[in-house]
């Protein structure tokens, strides 16, 4: 519960020191500078202690809105209710249709990177993705604090930055859409629009339209049902030999940190579990390859 | 012979299952008729025997529970056979690996008992599993199941794999992002045989549901069976051990150790971790898609700066079908066909593949401004790091890039050399030694240049290039490179010319070779050298009584084309063609040529001296042959110097070349032939090694080269671990030395089955061995349909005192005798000496228990005829052919069947007088139909020599010889009948010097006696006075 001052200093600069800064994903960081715009900075510091020393004790995003409990002076945790304005069905069917006209949008939303200049797919609607001002997040709390925001709920702003480096289509949630929901819903469009050139070119040309996906073809097993037995392929030249990986090229390497809050009373608790994996996989690469191996000295003739 | 399976048994839901073991055996079995449930697997082997079957074979595992599964099998109908039922009910049986396919087939569901292991304890117990060669009793797809282990192996030992939140559990995936993974995926999955993953999802007690299982998509089940053995893996002895975690990650890393990576987790709590874990993975691995976004980079237009990038996908399964993103956008929201392979969202692929591209590939972002990009443009800058690492990058993210044939990498892109190269004007191209005439330019990426040019070229200081208008890449060293060699100049070697030639990849003075043109004359000798093309045949010699068929013409002539190279030859023709012939005409030839100035040593199996001096005697004429065998052989090098005067040919024995190797060694040898050539096999023997040292002129330097040529029956290029010893033998440079060989070839290919090293030592071989089967098409219609083989054999010493005893007692019983038991004694007699001439234990009626129980050694080395038997069975076996044997003796058949089953370890059929009416039908349908069918089917002549039909063995063997030819005939007409499919070669057994021999004669010559004796049995022989039965039993010594 209580930090010296020294681990409290350390803490914070992980999290907000300008090297830290620098390595977060760039919509955490637009995130903590809404909440540095904050101008009371008392209160600021003793939220980011709240958030630090584990006060708040669940975070829920729940459809369109953000419920938290916050463990404060009170014996019961304080509720609080954290939301944006949600974007109409018309708003967003501007900026879906924003977001069809390149293609870069939907590829890096597919490939799960959240488009740097996804902003201006927004403002073809009028509206923003990211709050502009902090009065743009909607806040309650139950604690008797009349400011708002109160500590607590500036203490949850903290932990949600977090939370967007984890997942930052949590944003679009809050805006109205789940990525699936918007995933889904961008593919129809683009579908759509797809089609209808299909069809246009088709029809400029004045060919027949390609003919319909053929039925899913017999597999090749039943045709010939020797395939039902037979395997002669010999095994592949790369897995003659099975060598270990090269240093820092193995799968947790490529994925690096995990993109997981940490939670405060934990520090470094990613670092130890990747740690540990990695311990865990050199261990039975090892093995594995000693059993590629085969027995020792199994040919001895 | 039972025969092993696995298949994965997927449980209900859900990903993870069991290997299940189960195995099939033939027997006869009443065709199933529909039920309610699905009818049990009539040739499956029960839980207990198939326990006993893995115990016997070393694959029992503590691990292993009994399990059932509900199997869909191609199955036979009955009723469509044409059996008598009624055509309403449905019967059938499930057919079985290897049983030829009917054409009326169903698929149906089956139950089968059998042994299931966990994931964890399937990968351990797959890695014991042999990776490549035959194995009679393991079905093919345990072999895929093995590969498969290998690869979860690698995965492991490279560390590609990250733990997952799936489906609410905690597991350990594997990280298929990289592009040889991606591919050995698909090959896998192409290759699955559906076997396999033919089971039902089923509970721990089976499910006995009528349901079939559809073939499916290998992709996926591919990739979900390897991710069960993967995560049953990493996920042993993971220990919960790391402290100072959150409960969240302390959560998943109790769950990643546990059997079933269940989270103790709330809802909401284990949402958010599947979600950090899914974005942590995004990231870096592609999907198990058909097909994948495809960058293709296009050179420069003429006069152009600027490169071209085109999208488009790629199928997974085969990368060389693509479609343009132009298609991909026409699709619209309609799935794609490409080829074979359905893609469903073809845009949805493309974009998110894209997406992906952009993370390592920034330069992308351009061209992706409109809704349905197709092309972008690249700067030369770009265009370059694209080339040199973007490719490289973009392909382990699962991105596929087509390069420029010239800059497509792999060796070609290399500086290397095209040579142009032929014999010089008066060379008949006979010494390897000998410089050839060449000429050579520098060559990268298919273009040629000069040293000039790559100068002017690196002068533009620009890594990527255009010449005779290909871009081609410049690396810092190619010019250093060049001018190193271009220095050097060296001489090209007719040597060099045939060691550049025989595989891909070789480089000469350390620049690879990328073309070779040889001049239409060394193009000749190298095409026959490789066996592309035959060498020219040669006629028969003058001086060889004898015709020889067009194949072994050609023979010939390959025997002396490398004979004069000074190379050695290995003729490894299959059994029956004639090598005996073909090594006789080559001496003969060396003879009428006036080559053959000194002997020539010929070791054989002492089984076989005999054949040898009688063919020698009947084709070769000319060619003086002397024995070295036996207690008068000369002992001192004079005696036997003295002796070999005038000799062209000796024949002797392997245990002899052991004893005598220094006496053998102080002659001149003009040649060396050994027969039977997998008797070196062992290099470490000592008759081996005293093989390899007479194939060398001796030490002290005086005597001219010596020929090497080696006989063998036997596949020997199939069998890595005996080619080191032949070569050696042959021609030792060509393989190194042992422990390089062993390193180099033999334990990558025996232990892992690599093809590329094989291909390797083949092509290594290859000119040395020469190798023709029976069902070759250029040797089939050279062949007569039916071939026979006339087997001399020799007598052991025991069989010939016995031999020489019994015919002088009973000649002087029979002269004694009355006239009314004269006949008995004669028939007797004759019987005995049969029987001797066979085994000396049949005649003298050993206990058989007591014989065999002496071992397979001491039994066959007392019965000369016995100890060919076994070395000709041997071939057959290793062939995987199928042969009948033949004899008159009931007792014979059976110490033979205990003795071959003994000694191959196979179940070897004996049917006689005594087989009842159904067994007899049951040996003739399984030796006909099981797939796995016993190879051996020993019958006695008169229950088995009629009526029969035989035709799966193209081998007849006639171990004793009876009077009347048409019975011996009638007995070969079981295999060579209507039905045949191949040549059929039948072995008559006949022991020189013996009464085998007189009757054999008999029948040959069709004299008056013989004439007599068709048709009337032994009845004839009681007439017989003394002297004529001595004539016709007493052993004639050698000539």
């Amino acid at each position: 519960m209580t930090l010296t001052p020294t681990t409290y200093a350390s803490a914070i600069n992980t999290q907000l020191g300008d090297q830290g800064l620098a390595q977060q994903p760039w919509w955490v960081e637009q995130w903590m500078e809404l909440i540095n715009s904050y101008r009371f900075k008392k209160r600021l510091e003793r939220a980011w202690e709240y958030a630090r020393s584990g006060n708040v004790t669940s975070i829920r995003f729940e459809g369109r809105r953000v419920h938290a409990r916050v463990q404060g002076t009170d014996e019961e945790p304080y509720k609080v209710k954290l939301w944006l304005d949600v974007l109409h069905d018309d708003d967003w069917n501007y900026v879906l249709d924003a977001l069809t006209q390149k293609a870069r949008w939907s590829a890096q939303l597919l490939a799960g990177v959240m488009p740097q200049d996804i902003e201006r797919a927004f403002a073809a609607s009028g509206k923003r993705l990211f709050p502009f001002k902090l009065q743009e997040v909607r806040s309650e709390c139950s604690c008797p604090d009349k400011a708002n925001p109160c500590k607590h709920v500036s203490a949850v702003y903290y932990l949600m930055g977090d939370r967007f480096s984890e997942d930052p289509f949590v944003l679009f949630q809050l805006r109205g859409r789940t990525r699936a929901q918007l995933l889904a819903d961008l593919a129809k469009r683009r579908r759509k629009a797809l089609a209808k050139q299909a069809r246009q070119a088709a029809a400029k040309q004045g060919s027949q339209p390609v003919a319909a996906v053929a039925l899913q073809p017999v597999h090749p097993a039943i045709k010939d049902p020797n395939r039902w037995w037979r395997y002669g392929a010999a095994l592949d030249s790369d897995l003659v030999v099975i060598t270990p990986a090269l240093e820092g090229d193995t799968g947790l390497d490529a994925a690096g940190p995990l993109p997981l809050a940490e939670e405060p009373r934990f520090p470094e608790a990613n670092l130890h579990f990747l740690e540990h994996l990695k311990a865990h996989g050199q261990q039975l690469a090892a093995l594995a390859m000693a059993k590629a191996m085969g027995p020792a000295n199994g040919d001895d003739s | 012979m039972s025969l092993l399976h696995a298949t994965w048994l997927f449980p209900p839901e859900g990903s993870g299952g069991r290997l299940f073991l189960w195995a099939d055996t033939w027997r006869v079995a009443t065709p199933a008729v529909p039920k309610l449930e699905a009818p049990e697997h009539p040739l499956a082997l029960n839980e207990d025997d198939l326990a006993t079957w893995l115990d016997d074979n070393g694959l029992w595992s503590e691990a292993l529970r009994p399990a059932r599964a509900t199997l869909t099998l191609p199955s036979r109908n009955q009723a469509a056979k044409g059996r008598r039922t009624s055509a309403s009910t449905w019967s059938g049986l499930p057919l079985q690996a290897g049983e030829p396919i009917p054409k009326q087939l169903e698929w149906w569901p089956w139950q089968v008992e059998g042994w299931a292991l966990d994931a964890a304890n399937a990968g351990e117990w797959l890695s014991q599993i042999p990776l490549a060669g035959e194995h009679p009793e393991m079905a093919d797809e345990l072999r895929w199941w093995s590969h498969l282990q290998r690869w979860a192996l690698s995965l492991i030992a490279r560390g590609r794999w990250l733990p997952q939140i799936a489906e609410g559990k905690a597991r350990w995936l594997p990280l298929l992002n990289r592009e040889d993974d991606r591919r050995r995926l698909e090959d896998l999955a192409s290759g699955l045989p559906q076997v396999a993953t033919c089971a039902l999802a089923a509970g721990p007690s089976g499910d006995p549901s009528l349901a079939c299982r559809r073939p499916g998509s290998g992709r996926l089940r591919v990739a979900s069976l390897l991710e069960a053995l993967l995560d049953g893996q990493l996920r042993v002895g993971f220990s919960a051990s790391a402290g100072g975690l959150d409960p969240l990650l302390a959560a998943w890393q109790k769950a990643l150790g546990k059997g079933d990576g269940s989270l103790s987790l709330g809802e909401e709590e284990l949402e958010r971790l599947s979600i950090a874990t899914h974005h942590w993975r995004e990231g870096v691995a592609g999907k198990v898609e058909p097909a994948r976004t495809c960058l293709e980079l296009f050179t420069p237009a003429e006069g152009e700066e600027l490169w071209e990038l085109r999208f488009g996908l790629q199928a997974e399964a085969d990368p060389s079908l693509r479609v343009p993103a132009a298609a991909v956008w026409a699709a619209g929201d309609r799935g794609m066909q490409m080829g074979e392979v359905a893609v469903p969202q073809p845009s949805e692929l493309l974009l998110e593949g894209m997406g992906r591209a952009l993370t390592v590939f920034e330069p992308i972002v351009r061209g992706l401004d409109s809704a349905t990009p197709e092309t972008m443009q690249l700067t030369p800058a770009e265009a370059f790091v694209l080339v040199r690492t973007g490719a490289h990058q973009l392909r382990d993210v699962g991105v596929g890039v087509v390069l420029p044939a010239s800059l497509a990498g792999g060796l070609a892109s290399r500086l290397g050399l095209s040579i142009k190269a032929e014999l010089p004007e008066k060379s008949r191209g006979f010494t390897l030694g000998e410089t050839l005439t060449w000429e050579w330019e520098f060559m990268i990426g298919g273009v040629t240049l000069t040293l000039r040019d790559l100068e002017r070229l690196q002068a533009k200081r620009s890594p990527l290039v255009q010449h005779k208008g290909a871009w081609i890449e410049l690396r810092p060293a190619d010019l250093r490179n060049a001018e190193r060699f271009s220095v050097a100049d060296p001489g090209l070697s007719l040597d060099d010319a045939l060691r550049l030639t025989a595989s891909d990849g070789d480089t000469f003075h350390r620049l690879p070779v990328h073309r070779f043109d040889a001049g239409p004359r060394l193009q000749a000798v190298l095409e026959q050298y490789h066996q592309q093309k035959a060498p020219d045949p040669l006629p028969a010699p003058p001086g060889f009584s004898g015709q020889l068929r067009p194949y072994q013409e050609r023979g010939l002539g390959w025997l002396a084309f490398l004979h004069r190279f000074d190379q050695g030859a290995c003729l490894a023709d299959d059994m029956g063609l004639g090598k005996t012939i073909q090594l006789l005409a080559f001496l003969q030839h060396l003879k009428a040529e006036d080559e053959l100035k000194r002997p020539v040593l010929l070791v054989a199996p002492t089984s076989v001296l005999t054949n040898w001096k009688r063919e020698a005697h009947g084709f070769t004429p000319e060619l003086l042959v002397r024995e070295h065998y036996g207690p008068r052989r000369p002992s001192s090098p004079e005696a036997l110097k003295k002796a070999l005067k005038g000799v062209d040919l000796v024949l002797t024995s392997y245990g002899l070349l052991q004893r005598d190797s220094e006496l053998l060694e102080s002659i001149d040898w003009q040649g060396v032939v050994i027969d039977e050539a997998q008797a070196i096999k062992n290099h470490t023997a000592k008759q081996s090694q005293a093989a390899r040292d007479l194939a060398r002129p001796s030490r002290g330097g005086k005597g001219g080269s010596r020929f090497r040529i080696a006989l063998t029956g036997t596949p020997v290029e199939n069998r890595v671990s005996e080619l080191w010893a032949l070569m050696d033998f042959l021609n030792p440079k060509v393989l190194g030395d042992e422990p390089f060989f062993r390193q180099r070839y033999r334990l990558p290919i025996e232990r892992y089955g690599d093809m590329s090293s094989l291909r390797d030592l083949k092509s290594r071989v290859g000119p040395f061995i020469l190798r023709r089967l029976k069902t070759d098409k250029s040797i089939i219609s050279d062949l007569p349909e039916k071939v026979e083989l006339n087997e001399w054999v020799g007598l052991a010493p025991e069989q010939k005192k016995l031999y020489n005893k019994t015919v002088d007692e009973s000649l002087d019983a029979i002269a004694r005798a009355p006239l009314g038991q004269k006949h008995g004694q004669v028939l007797a007699l004759l019987t005995k000496l049969k029987q001797i001439c066979n085994h000396p234990a049949l005649a003298l009626k050993e206990n058989a228990e007591a014989v065999l129980a002496s071992g397979n050694g001491s039994f066959s080395s007392r019965s000369g005829k016995l100890q060919r038997l076994e070395e000709i069975l041997e071939e057959v076996i290793e062939a995987g052919d199928r042969a009948l044997l033949f004899t008159q003796f009931a007792e014979w058949g059976l110490l033979l069947k205990a003795h071959l089953e003994r000694k191959w370890r196979q179940e070897v059929p004996f049917l006689y007088g005594s087989t009842s009416k159904t067994e007899r039908q049951a040996m003739v349908d399984r030796f006909q139909d099981d797939p796995r069918g016993p190879q051996l089917f020993l019958l006695s002549l008169k229950a088995g020599g009629v009526g029969l039909n035989l035709t799966r063995a193209s081998h007849v063997f006639h171990i004793d010889r009876w009077w009347n030819p048409a019975v011996e005939n009638q007995a070969t007409d079981r295999a060579y009948r209507i039905g045949q499919q191949n040549r059929v070669l039948v072995h008559k057994f006949i022991t020189s010097g013996s009464v085998e021999e007189k009757i054999d004669r008999m029948i040959k010559e069709k004299s008056k006696m013989a004439a007599e004796i068709v048709g009337s049995g032994e009845d004839w022989l009681g007439g017989f006075d003394v002297g004529q039965l001595k004539d016709l039993v007493a052993l004639s010594e050698e000539d």
